[in-house]
């Protein structure tokens, strides 16, 4: 006899003896659950199941409870959602590993190193492109330039040296590009949305391709003659040659991303016209301005910003420049300046710099690189004049420093030396320290103190109801390009959701990660070292009087090789796994029960099988599906309460050949506790 | 004349079996007066063990007490010479008697009375009288339940579940196999009302169960024994062997078409096998952890037949009801609990032991009628009911009538009658940390929320009485007690937070002691006091500094000593030691 | 995979309570509390043994072996203490019992001592409340314990088991 009952709602029939939970899964009502399987009995550990029917006291456990006819079931009342919430953050509070590897989490744009690097590894270039693109386009530019914070993360370094994952994503897209058979923006049918993007630097082209992925119409408005913003008018050719960029634009514009240059907003086009022409508006038109030094004599001929320096290189303009030249800051974009003053043929190279060569914000190879083609570092000193004659800079007086206390960044404050001056002479000055955006033009858009646009860090949003805004010019200013990428996904998927008519809001997802006590744990003394792969270039002398591309690229020997070094840190089973997949619909914070975590070593299953103890939530299913469905009993629950362990039976000889290695126990387990090595 | 020795594990702890092997030794060696030494159980005064009862022949009963080996000599000579008032010394105190005569027993009726060990003894006394009514009367099962129903039993284990309900169920369960179970694993620490009833009247259990049985239509009745309980086994093994062989048990019973065989199956430790699945789970060899409840027991118990769950104190009123009419049972008690309730007293009780009551009593007049008050005359603080499942109830609450419902108000439970007494030197963190403790090591580990939760409560209590707690750990204990209550599987995980959440309400300013001002008002939690020397009160005997296992007490003999503080572990030795109240504990 | 099974328990010491029970359902606990009466607590070996003559997996033996806290998968001392945890011994001080056991023999919970004389096992309540604090060692039951009244007993017993060694 069939009985009739609502579960949120919906009117289900439920079979005779059928559980809440199969009969809500027909009407289409999904309810969590880790230790139910249709292949094995209902066992209730979990508890995640749980419902609540009205007039019934106890909440239910619908892998089990059956309905009764009329019940009024509910799956998400708070007491249901609290009950879900609390059983899964104590699960996590006692689950340790990495649901992802450090680099993916250490990336501004969450890009999933570990896969591709992987792939890689496997000679799987275009489905490392294909990840790589998951995140965001330009992988053979962004290869070559990013500052690579998932290096900085990467745990190969507690062996020697960190995977080289920024050389290895652009030696995968290089391929690709060189194949032929060039990557294709996947595109979703046209949606009948229209987004105006103003700014194509590496932002705006990210939130381009991210939206066209949706299938909204996307038009790109720039300034410059040619897209690519900072990429092309901020870093100097011999980093990123223009054509690997050019070649990866027009991907961009093969997928029907319209690109409208050398359109400057508040001249060329009206940003209210825009913004009332377009569905959505996202502002990505980045920092380009450089921070003047207030000092005396910034106004004289030859003292200019670093990024007009480069910017006019990159547009094809050669500067002249005199013999000596100094570069003020400490950053990439002084190290930019600097090197191309070298290839324009100054003598005298000069870096300017406060603080001392562990703040500089710079990447050490650049900074090495500088110095191994001649360029002269002052750190602790400081520009207070800048003289000349005629209205032309002659030289400029420094002030010693030396480093005081801890500033709120965490570095050194660097203080004068009372009375040490320096005075050097110069015939140019570049002054870069630091950017901020121009937002002439955009009328109605609120700003900061600095002059950047206000939009909230969740949604991207700012005072103007359709405008998003992303990058550079949002709020704290100029950063690295993966950041300003990041922003523009994340901003991408809030437009999307804009236009759909959902919530607009990221949530960065929940993962477990493993707390530095617990990398510890890691016994990496005993991993065999092997040295990071060199990237084959040019040498000093063979490149500084040119803009010659520094670095030829990985052999594909080089990138295997350097890509099975990876230590494959993040879990196996990320997008498999149902405790992770839970967590994330229930905003855990497992934090707020800290207590005893366990760590135990791996547990050897026959001879295929590997259980990690430490990921285990204790559903039953391994051992169950051993002895229900796979008839073995091979596995089996040893010990109670918290020192609850699966086990399989004692090591003997002949043990491991009561294991069928069917590995259904690795299928039946919903988290990544269970897996076959090989 | 019979010399009866009080042979319930407390007492044969307490010495009763070298007593009564010393008398065996002078009787054998010669018996002028033929003169009988025998046995009985748990006579329920477990402060006076051993004890010794000498029934003249007329009946005339002198209950001789706190025995040693060497009186059995005196004894002996008593008794050849037929001068009892050799013995006078030794006999109980009236006001230690009133400690029996203030009881209403019913479960307890021939406990500390008759020879367990001899079915002929409980024959003597009507034992099974309502068996025999039934089965030669003819009452049909329905008839049983009915009385039963009449009677208002309920679940002495803890639940306090209407008995005639679930054997109604059970009955009401189709199939020809069924069973019948006992829960003898009586794992409320602080609890042996079971044993008791086991060590000193088995038969009673068996004929409770075999009433069941016919009840409910079982061919089968198990008892789940605690393997803690080697004497209980013993004696029970015996009770069955002598039922057996009398009728009582095994097919055709007393000529009737009811049959139905008993065995024992003895538990190895687990706390959560007094859940009734668990309890099945071990009873077929396997690890017991709870099943899912539906289906009940009734309906598909051990081995998936219908079966019923009680435990030993609810059959031990089984037959007594039956002859004497569920309506006399139900004569006793409150409207809401009929009939009469055994607990075993004990903490920090003037007379702790078994202690049988109608429902209705007020926790005050168990405590200070029956068991005389707080020992040392020390303050009452609270008393514990239910164990691990159950609560401390205050002094402000002592006048709480003793029914299921009225209990429950408090926040802990009737339980099975654990009733463990507390005076101002218990800390009551700390107590609300052992149940945790308790519990965290008893859970299954089945279930996320009793696995881990428990675990978690444990550690924030840990912390508490270490003098680490934080502000908000009062909060974070409360919601994790309400989420486990909510979430848990069993009711083991379902009443663990009990405890700790009765110790909240009752005794929060004491939590916030331990967690605000570091300090344990009740003076016990080791980091949270420091020991002194109340130089009034020290004479320089000298003993404190003696027994200091760290030469932290030093000072001249005749004046008085001081304790580093630095040195000091604060094992308590000096105060155990000290006769004159001179170490202070702050 | 490592094979580290010992193989010297005399298995025929269990033949008779296997085919008692051969035949009676359900029976692994009560064989394997057969099993550590004879041998002192469940060798490996055994437990294999017993998993093969009753065709309940190994695994499963193992489980229901380590779930219940009457099983003892190592030996223990010719001494098997068992102190009370229950609710009275804990409020009539328990604790210091525990402490002096530590104190004189150097052992915690479920430890031997080096010269396998004494094993330390708390156990849950043994039901003689009244007499707290309570501990039992083979079979004996010892109460109203001092931390005093603890040493000396385990003295005596050292003097005793150490005399017979």
């Amino acid at each position: 006899m069939s009985i009739k009952y609502t579960i949120d709602g919906v009117e289900v029939i439920a079979e005779a003896g059928e559980t809440i939970l199969a009969s809500a899964k027909r009407a289409g009502v999904e309810i969590p659950t880790l230790c139910f399987d249709e292949n094995t009995a209902i066992y209730g550990a979990c508890g995640l199941c749980v419902v609540e029917a009205e007039g019934v006291p106890k909440l239910l456990r619908a892998c089990s409870a059956k309905p009764a006819e009329g019940y009024v079931v509910h799956t998400d009342t708070p007491r249901v959602l609290r009950a879900r919430k609390t059983a899964l953050e104590l699960l996590l509070s006692d689950h340790t590993g990495d649901c992802r590897g450090p680099c993916k989490l250490n990336c501004p744009a969450l890009t999933d190193c570990q896969k591709y690097v992987n792939e890689i590894k496997d000679g799987k270039y275009k489905e490392a492109v294909s990840t790589i693109y998951e995140a965001f386009p330009l992988p053979a530019s962004i290869g070559r330039v990013c500052p690579h914070p998932c290096e900085d993360a990467c745990r190969r370094q507690k062996i020697e040296e960190p995977i080289s994952i920024a050389f290895l994503k652009a030696f995968a897209a290089d391929k690709v590009l060189e194949s032929g058979d060039v990557y294709k923006i996947p595109t979703e049918p046209d949606s009948g949305k229209k987004v105006a993007i103003i700014g194509g630097g590496p932002a705006g082209l990210t939130a381009a391709v991210k939206l066209r992925e949706n299938g909204h119409a996307v038009t790109i408005f720039d300034q410059q003659p040619k897209m690519g913003g900072m990429l092309r008018y901020g870093i100097p050719q011999y980093r990123l040659p223009k054509e690997v960029l050019d070649a990866e634009i027009k991907i961009i514009e093969d997928a029907g991303v319209v690109m409208k240059n050398n359109v400057k907003l508040g001249k060329d086009i009206m940003f209210d016209d825009i913004q009332k022409e377009y569905d959505a508006v996202l502002l990505a038109i980045g920092a380009w301005t450089s921070v003047p030094m207030k000092v005396p004599g910034e106004d004289l001929e030859g003292v200019q910003g670093g990024i007009y320096f480069l910017e006019k290189l990159g547009l094809g303009e050669t500067p002249v420049i005199g013999e000596r030249v100094a570069v003020c800051g400490g950053g990439n974009t002084a190290m930019d300046a600097c090197r191309t003053a070298v290839r324009l043929g100054a003598k005298e190279v000069y870096v300017i710099y406060r603080r001392t060569r562990n703040e500089m914000p710079a990447a050490d190879i650049e900074i090495e690189e500088a110095e191994e083609e001649g360029v002269i570092f002052k750190f602790l000193t400081n520009p207070i004049e800048i003289y000349g004659s005629n209205g032309k800079v002659e030289g400029m007086k420094l002030q010693i420093m030396e480093l005081g206390e801890p500033d709120e960044s965490g570095r050194r404050r660097p203080v004068p030396v009372e009375g040490k001056v320096e005075d050097i002479k110069l015939d140019n000055v570049f002054m870069a320290i630091g950017q901020v955006a121009d937002c002439d033009g955009i009328s109605g858009v609120e700003l900061t103190k600095k002059g950047t646009i206000v939009a909230d860090e969740k949604t991207f949003r700012t005072n103007i109801e359709n405008v998003f805004a992303a990058g550079d010019v949002t709020n704290k200013g100029a950063g690295i390009a993966i950041e300003a990428i990041g922003e523009a996904q994340r901003a991408a998927f809030c437009i999307n959701n804009y236009l759909c008519g959902d919530e607009v809001r990221y949530e960065r997802p929940y993962f477990v990660e493993k707390n530095d006590a617990e990398v510890s744990q890691i016994d990496f003394e005993s991993m065999p070292k092997q040295d990071r792969e060199k990237m084959p270039g040019l040498s000093p002398e063979e490149r500084k009087h040119n803009f010659d591309p520094v670095y030829f690229g990985f052999t594909e020997e080089q990138a295997k090789a350097e890509a099975s070094r990876c230590l494959e840190c993040g879990c196996h089973d990320y997008y498999e796994c149902k405790l992770i997949e839970y967590a994330n619909w229930y905003d855990v914070h497992p934090e707020r029960f800290p207590g005893e975590k366990h760590n135990r070593p791996l547990i050897e299953i026959g001879t295929v099988i590997e259980h990690n103890p430490d990921k285990c939530v204790l559903c039953g299913l391994c051992y169950r599906t051993c002895e229900e469905v796979a008839k073995k009993t091979f596995i089996g629950l040893y010990n109670r309460g918290f020192k609850a362990t699966i086990n399989p039976m004692y090591p003997t000889a002949e043990a491991a050949s009561y294991c069928a290695t069917c590995g259904k126990c690795v299928d039946a387990c919903p988290t990544g506790a269970m897996r076959k090595k090989f | 004349m019979r010399l009866v020795v009080g042979e319930g594990s407390c007492g044969l702890a307490a010495g009763a079996g070298k007593v009564h092997t010393k008398l065996d030794e002078l009787f054998s060696a010669s018996n002028p007066v033929n003169a009988e030494v025998t046995i009985t159980g748990c006579i329920g005064m477990c402060f006076l063990e051993p004890i010794v009862d000498i029934y003249e022949d007329d009946g005339t009963l002198h209950r001789l007490v706190k025995l040693t080996e060497k009186d059995a000599d005196t004894i002996y000579d008593a008794v050849v010479s037929g001068d009892l008032s050799k013995v006078k010394e030794l006999e109980i105190t009236d006001e230690d008697a009133s400690f029996l005569s203030k009881q209403t027993r019913i479960a307890l009726r021939n406990c500390g009375i008759i020879n367990p060990m001899s079915i002929d003894e409980y024959v003597s006394v009507g034992g099974y009288d309502a068996l025999s009514k039934i089965l030669k009367d003819g009452m049909t099962q329905d008839e049983v339940i009915e009385e039963i129903d009449v009677s208002g039993l309920k679940g002495r284990g803890g639940a306090g579940f209407s008995t005639a309900f679930k054997w109604r169920a059970a009955k009401a369960s189709e199939g020809t196999e069924k069973y019948l179970i006992c829960n003898a694993d009586e794992g409320d620490p602080g609890a042996f009302m079971d044993r008791a009833v086991i060590e000193g009247d088995p038969h009673t259990l068996i004929e409770g169960m075999l009433i069941g049985a016919y009840a409910i239509g079982a061919q089968e009745a198990v008892v789940y024994v605690r393997a803690e309980y080697p004497l209980a086994i013993v004696r029970l093994e015996n009770a069955i062997k002598e039922a057996t062989a009398r009728g009582y048990l095994g097919d055709n019973i007393l000529g009737s078409n009811f049959s139905c065989k008993m065995r024992i199956k003895a538990g190895a430790g687990a706390f959560v096998c007094g859940e009734e699945t668990a309890l099945i789970e071990s009873l077929e060899g396997k690890r017991g952890m709870p099943r899912l409840k539906p289906p009940f027991p009734a309906q598909s118990g051990f081995w998936f037949k219908p079966s019923n769950i009680n435990n030993v104190e609810t059959y031990a009123n089984v037959a007594w009801i039956i002859k004497n009419g569920g309506a006399a049972f139900a004569a006793m008690g409150t409207e809401e609990s009929k009939g009469t309730k055994v607990f075993a007293l004990t903490g920090k009780i003037k007379r702790g032991g078994l202690v049988e009551i109608p429902m209705g009593k007020t926790l005050r007049e168990v405590i200070y009628d029956i068991g005389g008050g707080i020992r040392d005359d020390k303050e009452f603080k609270a008393v514990q009911l239910g164990g691990p499942s159950g609560g401390c109830i205050p002094s402000a609450l002592l006048d709480t009538v003793i029914d299921y419902k009225q209990l429950g108000a408090t926040g802990a439970i009737m339980g099975s009658g654990g009733m463990v007494v507390m005076d101002e030197s218990t800390c009551m963190v700390g107590m609300a940390k052992f149940f945790l403790d308790f519990t965290a090591k008893e859970s299954c580990g089945k279930c996320i929320h009793c696995r881990i939760g428990t675990k978690r409560m444990l550690e924030i209590l840990d912390r508490i009485v270490k003098g680490e707690g934080e502000e908000g750990d009062i909060e974070k204990l409360e919601e994790l007690c309400y989420a486990i209550k909510d979430g848990a599987l069993c009711g083991l995980g379902q009443t663990a937070p009990n405890p700790v959440l009765t110790t909240i309400k009752y005794f929060r300013d004491e939590c916030e002691a331990h967690i605000k001002d570091k300090k344990c008002p009740a003076g016990e939690c080791v980091n949270l006091i420091t020991y002194s020397i109340d130089k009034d009160k020290c004479i320089g005997c000298s003993a404190c500094a003696r027994q200091c296992p760290t030469n932290a007490i030093s000072g001249q003999v005749k004046s008085p000593y001081v304790i580093d503080p630095n040195a000091c572990i604060k094992c308590g030795n000096c105060k155990t030691v000290c006769k004159f109240g001179a170490i202070l504990v702050g | 995979m490592s094979c580290c099974m010992e193989k010297h328990s005399d298995l025929s010491l269990i033949r008779e309570t296997l085919d008692h029970y051969k035949n009676i359902p359900g029976s692994l606990i009560a064989i394997l509390q057969k099993a550590q009466d004879i041998y002192g607590y469940l060798p490996v070996d055994v437990i294999y043994h017993i998993a093969e003559e009753t065709g309940v997996a190994p695994a499963k033996v193992m489980g229901v072996a380590t779930f219940y806290t009457q099983f003892r998968l190592q030996p223990v001392g010719k001494y098997l203490i068992m102190l009370c945890q229950g609710t009275a011994c804990h409020v009539n001080g328990s604790e210091l019992i525990e402490s002096a056991i530590k104190d004189e023999l150097g052992i915690s919970d479920g430890e031997t001592t080096e010269d396998g004389l004494f094993t330390l096992k708390n156990v849950a309540c043994l039901g003689c409340c009244s007499l707290s604090p309570v501990m039992m060692i083979n079979g004996e039951t010892y109460g109203s314990l001092t931390p005093d009244k603890t040493k000396n007993i385990l003295r005596e017993l050292a003097k005793e088991g150490g005399a017979t060694e």
